[in-house]
């Protein structure tokens, strides 16, 4: 395990030595024990990251020389959906923040500031490295937005509109449970932790794109925090009344019902992907949570997840 | 043709009723919105903020029955409304599923998961209603 005690305790330099896979284990790791509010938000304290530390001088020199038309294309139109996802993800979470427990509220803070680290992340480098043309970081996101596909508003639409339907009554725990079945356990646990694992295993096996890689990886451990606080909230709001797990099913029941519509091709066969192998990977991410977390699935629910197909964004 | 009027109601209505041109995305796209679209009963009411004007659009059966403007969408089973600045910028040829995401077009009443079951299947409505020439 000292892998994983490695994920914990890595600065910057540190983090870009670590493999993805292992800090996917971090992530699953303590979903059974599920650590506090309290813990996770001492966690952000010692974890938190300078994203203006990051280096993308050899991301730039590979982006251009090293990577292929085809390759880039492939990764621009897979990182668009998380440049646009850390925004929305980012810009909705504070009228979650307006309820829960004061611990909860603390560890929001943390929560918010990461995912407007995250959006700096995305404009710096769309900006550094790819190159998108923009002095605000909305000119920037408009510069990458013909590249998100036209099912991110799916998810991320529904997330923008349970947070409106969140504002009216930020204590009510049955929207509460919704949006965040939408927020931490489809976005975060699964289409985020998709994307991290696709993108960052290419860069690890081509050795490319350094920068992106030490700040995407960051960006997923500090995913882990986001993910066992969700985990623990909706477990915790299911212990305290078991009705509210339908209203998780609900809300799976219309996020999968979406996620079958698909607008483009991905490419991910130039990034060393199938297909088949995304759809078993955000299977597989479900599921884990799903588990370690006691959330059953009725029978038709189940069918759906057996039919997930890939689709990649995250936030 | 001016913009929420009798006339242009009628237009929306063949408008979605025909649905958008279909280049340029995957058939399975398309596909997805046949299927929510099949048997779909249930009445938008898509409103201009300032004015408090609203085009009622009643689907049965996955067809668009009746279109018409009012002010008071109340019987409506999802009332949508966005600003001037948003309507503007979508008979531009903005983009509707970034009216959603940026809350430009904000559903003020109405079951959010139901709506978002045909989501792709509204915003390619939106898309058709808006692309239609108009003048203030
Ligand atoms: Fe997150
Ligand atoms: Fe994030």
């Amino acid at each position: 395990m000292t892998e994983l005690s490695n994920v914990a305790d890595s600065d910057l330099r540190g983090i870009r030595d670590l493999d993805i896979d292992d800090v996917l284990a971090y992530v699953h790791r303590d979903l059974k024990r599920l650590p506090d509010y309290t813990e996770l938000y001492k966690r952000y304290l010692r974890q938190r990251w300078d994203v203006y530390e990051l280096d993308f001088s050899q991301d730039i020199v590979d982006w251009r020389e090293g990577m292929s038309q085809e390759e880039r294309d492939a990764f621009v139109g897979i990182s668009a959906g998380f440049h646009h996802g850390e925004r929305q993800v980012e810009v909705e979470l504070p009228v979650f923040m307006l309820g829960g427990s004061e611990e909860s509220k603390i560890y929001m803070s943390s929560q918010i500031e990461d995912e407007a680290r995250h959006t700096v992340f995305f404009d710096r480098f769309y900006r550094e490295v790819v190159g998108m043309p923009g002095d605000s970081v909305q000119e920037v996101l408009d510069a990458s937005f013909e590249h998100v596909s036209e099912t991110f508003v799916g998810p991320f639409g529904l997330l923008a509109y349970q947070a409106d339907e969140l504002r009216k009554d930020p204590e009510d725990p049955a929207a509460r449970v919704r949006y965040g079945t939408t927020y931490f356990l489809w976005i975060e646990g699964v289409l985020a932790l998709s994307v991290m694992k696709i993108t960052l295993t290419y860069c690890r096996e081509r050795g490319f794109l350094p920068g992106y890689y030490t700040g995407f990886t960051a960006t997923c451990r500090d995913e882990a925090r986001h993910v066992q606080f969700g985990m623990r909230f909706l477990r915790d709001s299911v212990q305290e009344d078991p009705r509210l797990l339908l209203q998780i099913h609900e809300t799976l029941r219309t996020i999968l019902a979406i996620n079958g519509a698909t607008s483009r091709r991905l490419a991910l066969e130039s990034l060393g992907w199938t297909p088949e192998e995304v759809r078993r990977l955000m299977i597989r991410q479900l599921h884990m949570k799903l588990v370690d977390v006691g959330i059953a699935l009725p029978p038709d629910i189940q069918d759906m997840v057996a039919r997930i197909e890939p689709e990649l964004a995250g936030g | 043709m001016r913009f929420f009027t009798p006339e242009w109601a009628e237009a929306a209505r063949a408008a979605v009723n025909a649905g958008p041109s279909q280049d340029g995305k995957l058939p399975s796209y398309w596909n997805w919105i046949d299927r929510a679209r099949t048997g779909y009963t249930a009445t938008w009411a898509l409103g201009v903020r300032e004015s408090g004007t609203y085009l009622v659009l009643t689907w049965k059966d996955g067809t668009c029955a009746d279109a018409a403007i009012t002010s008071d969408p109340s019987l409506a089973d999802f009332v949508l409304a966005a600003g001037e600045a948003t309507w503007r910028d979508l008979r531009e040829g903005g983009d509707p599923g970034r009216a959603v995401m940026y809350r430009g077009l904000r559903l003020e009443r109405g079951d959010v998961l139901a709506f978002f079951r045909v989501i792709y299947f509204f915003v390619e409505s939106l898309a058709a209603l808006t692309r239609l020439p108009t003048e203030d």
